[in-house]
């Protein structure tokens, strides 16, 4: 598999807007970190979900990948070139062909004022495909049909209103595939949709990746949505990727202790035994501000298994084998994987003994 | 291959058709939906009549009664033969009452059109491009806003006729009454761009905007294709509430004697019943019918206003 | 089919099911710690809730929407009941109709609802003052609409109590804060704005308005389905907490089944307006008798599970202004028969308490059961 995508060292900071009491003191909040240092890869044909709660970075990431947003530190690599620079809407036009974006909302990504038809025909337009009107009809025919819409003509000419929260993303899916894209980011594609309806789309999307040998970066905040999809999964945290790897082993050895504490609290529609609670590892408190990230791990103020060294050093991404790694000093302990089954205390158990035992984990 | 081109040939054609059956099938539904409201027919058919007046008041009234083409006597209460009485000239009341609405609704129409046109320009600009645009923009309005009407009109009065010329007309309109026209159009320019500006900024925010960027679109056409549109309510109800000022205005401005004499706008009748001192002498037929225009037109235009604000405002139409 | 299914159990009007976490003396026990008598007109020994035969409607241009359409279920004190669906199920409309917070173009045209014997349906705004809030309130789904932006927290949790319960200032306040203790809000923050609040405290503010006026009943319109999946566990293990210590009985609508799986004892399965199955969560989830139960629990992504068998329901739900005659589950049901499409399903219960409208169960196993309408 070739690389399609490259992200190095890339930062996201917004200056905070400071206050009349800062401007009269001269003072300064700093910035809000929203992505603070992420590298990635993406290759070509793979489906990579990116999971993290609100405030983790993870639909910035996607807005600077698709250019909405302009990253503030970093590089950028598409197809062997480097994009980091590319902005204004001419200098883009080549790569907006090749990268698309499918938004969350289906009834807010339509213009209520435009017809099916001319949302698929934008684009079409817009970057001058095809080469005559004649072929960008069949065109636009084409994408809906592959977006489940048939026959295309007794949907094309209606208006967003008139149609159901299902037939609305796969209206949106068919307009960023009509340019025929190489890279789609999806930004929570289905989470505004009915849980019933939200596997067909999925499904959709992975036809549509053996179909038109396409590379999906899946935005999530959810879990399980992101088990059903991705090839590989990266658990975003506060700006930083704190565990990726092949979503089988993420989901089911977790080696960080944030993403256990996720697959522990992922929903099952499976009750739990009579006379018991759900075995589940909930983490206390929020995540912190962007614009107040914790020294050392930034996860240490929330983490059942912190201990010293985690509130003075960052931990890196360490590699455990198998194309796995986390940014957890006890990554390659049994610990985190204890927490995703909500076995809190084994996993403090085990913590603590490696902490005592291995000096390459105490660090001090 | 040819039957794929034919397929499109078709699907051409089927788009074009299909796009005048939606234009059609939305005017249909919104006829509908502003028939049901009593207000805004009985504004609508109230417009229309003046309207008709204003295309064509020889076809009802005759030609323009002037102090030699007078017809009666001096201020002669209504007759038979003078429905509404005579002026002080002895000039048919309701021959220029109805002259009269040719000229207040010809100075209301462009004062609306200059309103409306630079209003949702700077509105569009500044509220889309923001930053240092927009700032400028706001501030220039900003000034606009604060001008007083009436002191800019009699600044502006001598200043706009040496620039025209006494004797010019511009569509049949003499170059006096332009004074009007382009001091209603300066003052009330920077409250509509601020309307649409607000719904502008809105709508920037709005994910099909985002998308529209993604694409590829650039700026210009994500104005004209997706805000245009999406404001163009905001347009049409400002439009027709403006229309209502800019001939409110127009009368007040008149009355205080900066219209035409030689063109009856109502409110130049009104200052003209003034300076006869009708009101002392009991003539009240050279006040009340050019008074009354005034008040029907005005709050005919009003009642279309609201109804279609109520119909168009995507806020307050029902969203399913 | 019908055999594998558990041990016969005792049933009755009230029977609680078998796995009830609660015990059947729990009414007697919950009505006790109430705060405020019960209202002067409740019928003694009636059971909390009881809704028959419900039909609330929205009246459109083009005639009836069909919204909920002979809804019939009970409530026990202390329970917590699930309502499950797809979105336009009728499931929200159900909840609103008990305490008539219908838009203006719904109407309740048939059916009772009673609390304590009492029957809801035709009272008058004024009368039903009496019992909104005070005995039924809701957790609606997006918090920051349902908080006024520029009260504090604490001055809005209040409100309901001096002036629905008449207290003193000093205590309603005293109250609020003693409240948003209790939902994990420190009172530090008590006088803090709606935004200066997180998503979840803002929704935990919710629930202690709610809780305001010791209501007997909570309902819960999609409270957890905005926030994120740790503050969604956080927010459950507090709702579930609450119950337990206040005998809260709590009706919890979502399309999420998996926070139904959690915190329900029953679960109530609606399709287009009508009750598909209902019965203890257990049964419900882990053996689904209606194909739409089993449709919607295996289409429902699971980490847990095997990804490949992840199912998808085909199709819409139909058009509620015109249902199809029969089953309206018929157009998507993968075992439709000929008989599905003209006749409706009546309900039919069964020994382990599930209740199913469907014709691949046309009789109870119970003996001398008729079919339930």
């Amino acid at each position: 598999m070739t690389e399609l995508l490259r992200l190095d060292g890339l930062e996201v900071h917004f200056p905070v807007r400071r206050g009349f009491g800062d401007i009269v003191s001269g003072r300064s909040k700093g910035a809000v970190r929203a992505v603070d240092g992420i590298d990635i890869a993406i290759n070509r044909g793979e489906v990579l979900a990116l999971v993290g709660e609100s405030g983790s970075g993870k639909t910035t990431t996607g807005r600077v990948i698709v250019k909405l947003t302009r990253q503030t530190a970093g590089t950028m690599t598409f197809d062997g070139q480097d994009v980091s620079a590319l902005w204004g809407t001419r200098a883009l036009r080549e790569y907006r062909r090749r990268v698309q974006l499918i938004f969350q909302d289906p009834y807010e990504t339509l213009d209520p004022k435009q017809t099916i038809h001319d949302f698929v025909m934008e684009p079409l337009e817009v970057n001058h495909v095809g080469t005559s009107a004649a072929e960008r009809e069949a065109m636009v025919a084409a994408s809906l049909e592959a977006a489940g819409l048939r026959p295309a003509s007794s949907y094309a000419f209606r208006y967003p209103h008139e149609l159901s929260g299902g037939q609305r993303q796969r209206v949106v899916i068919a307009g960023a595939l009509a340019v025929g894209p190489e890279l789609v980011v999806a930004d929570e594609p289905v989470s505004m949709l009915d849980v019933s309806i939200r596997t067909e789309l999925l499904r959709l999307m992975l036809d549509l990746r053996a179909a038109r040998n396409l590379t999906y970066l899946f935005v999530t905040h959810d879990l399980s949505l992101a088990w059903v999809i991705a090839d590989r999964i990266a658990v975003m945290y506060l700006g930083r990727i704190v565990e990726i790897g092949p979503a089988a082993d993420v989901i089911g050895r977790p080696r960080h202790p944030y993403t256990a504490a996720l697959v522990s609290v992922s929903p099952s529609p499976e009750p739990p035994e009579p006379g018991e609670r759900a075995k589940r590892t909930i983490l206390v408190g929020e995540t912190p501000d962007a614009s107040n990230i914790p020294h050392g791990c930034r996860f240490n103020t929330r983490c059942p298994l912190v201990f010293d060294r985690c509130r003075v050093e960052e931990p890196p991404l360490i590699e455990v084998g198998g194309g796995q790694s986390a940014a957890c000093w006890l990554a390659e302990t049994a610990a985190p994987t204890a927490l995703a089954t909500g076995d809190v205390a084994t996993a403090e158990v085990v913590a603590e003994a490696a902490v005592s035992t291995d000096v390459g984990i105490a660090g001090l | 291959m040819t039957s794929t081109a034919d397929v499109g040939a078709a699907a051409v054609r089927d788009a074009r058709n299909e796009r005048l059956r939606l234009l059609a099938r939305n005017a249909r539904s919104f006829a509908r939906r502003f028939l049901s409201r009593g207000d805004g027919v009985v504004g609508l058919v109230v417009l229309v009549a003046f309207a008709v007046l204003a295309i064509a008041p020889e076809l009802f009234v005759g030609p323009l009664e002037t102090a030699t083409r007078a017809t009666g006597h001096a201020l002669e209460p209504p007759s038979a033969a003078h429905l509404f009485g005579t002026d002080d000239l002895g000039r048919d009341m309701l021959n220029r009452t109805v002259h009269g609405a040719r000229i207040s609704m010809t100075i209301g129409l462009m004062a609306t059109l200059i309103t409306i046109v630079v209003g949702t320009l700077v509105g569009i600009v500044a509220g889309y491009v923001g930053g240092r645009v927009d700032g400028v923009l706001m501030r220039i309005s900003d000034f606009f806003l604060v001008l007083p009407t009436f002191v800019l009109a009699i600044i502006l009065a001598p200043v706009i006729i040496e620039i025209v010329g006494v004797e010019s007309e511009i569509l049949g309109i003499r170059a006096t009454l332009m004074v009007i026209i382009v001091v209603i159009g300066l003052t009330s320019w920077a409250t509509t761009a601020r309307i649409i500006r607000s719904q502008v900024l809105s709508l920037k925010g709005r994910m099909f905007v985002d998308r529209a960027r993604v694409i590829g679109s650039g700026p210009g056409r994500i104005m004209v294709k997706h805000i245009l549109p999406n404001v163009m309510n905001l347009i049409v109800a400002q439009a027709v509430l403006t229309f209502a000022v800019a001939v409110f205005t127009e009368t007040t401005l008149s009355f205080i004697g900066l219209g035409d004499p030689f063109q009856p706008s109502w409110g130049e009748i009104l200052n003209a019943a003034e300076g006869t001192g009708a009101p002392g002498l009991g003539a009240w037929w050279y006040i009340a019918p050019p008074a009354a225009s005034v008040v029907l037109v005005v709050l005919a235009f009003t009642l279309v206003g609201n109804a279609l604000d109520d119909l168009l405002n995507p806020k307050s139409a029902g969203r399913r | 089919m019908t055999e594998e299914l558990g041990p016969v159990a005792p049933s009755g009007a009230v029977a609680l099911p078998e796995d009830a976490t609660i015990a059947p003396d729990a009414a007697a026990e919950v009505r006790g710690r109430r705060q405020w008598p019960l209202p002067k007109l409740a019928v003694p020994g009636a059971p909390l809730l009881e809704v028959k035969d419900l039909e609330t409607h929205f009246k459109l241009r083009q005639g009836w929407v069909r919204a909920v359409d002979g809804v019939s279920f009970g409530l026990a004190d202390g329970e917590a009941l699930g309502l499950a669906g797809e979105s336009a199920c009728g499931k929200t409309t159900t909840a609103l109709s008990l305490v008539q917070l219908l838009p203006a173009n719904g109407h309740i045209r048939k059916g009772s609802i009673e609390l304590f014997g009492i029957d809801l349906v035709g009272k008058s705004e004024r009368a039903m003052q009496r019992y909104r809030w005070r005995e039924i309130s809701i957790v609606f789904q997006g918090a920051m609409n349902a908080l006024n932006p520029v009260i504090r927290v604490r001055d809005q949790i209040a409100e309901p109590v001096q002036y629905r319960l008449g207290q003193s200032e000093a205590a309603s306040r005293k109250r609020a804060i003693e409240l948003l203790d209790l939902v994990g809000i420190p009172s530090k923050r008590s006088d803090a704005y709606p935004h200066e609040l997180s998503g979840g405290m803002r929704q935990r503010a919710m629930i202690a308005m709610a809780l305001a006026c010791d209501p007997a009943i909570v309902i819960g319109d999609e409270p957890t389905t905005a926030l994120d999946v740790m503050v969604q566990a956080q927010i459950l293990e507090l709702l579930e907490r609450l119950r337990r210590e206040l005998g809260l009985s709590l009706i919890l609508i979502t399309h999420d089944l998996s926070v139904l799986a959690e915190t329900c004892d029953r679960v109530l399965i609606m399709y287009a307006g009508k009750v598909a199955e209902e019965g203890p969560v257990r049964r419900v989830f882990t053996a689904p008798r209606h194909p739409y139960t089993r449709k919607l629990v295996n289409s429902f992504p699971n980490v847990r599970a095997d990804r490949r068998t992840l199912d998808v329901i085909q199709g819409q739900p139909p058009d509620l202004l015109t249902p199809p005659p029969g089953c309206r589950f018929a157009a998507r049901c993968e075992f439709a028969m000929p008989v599905c499409r003209e006749v409706v399903p009546p309900e039919v219960r069964f020994s382990d308490g599930v209740r199913v409208a469907c014709h691949l169960f046309p009789t109870s196993d119970i003996p001398g059961e008729a079919a339930a309408s």
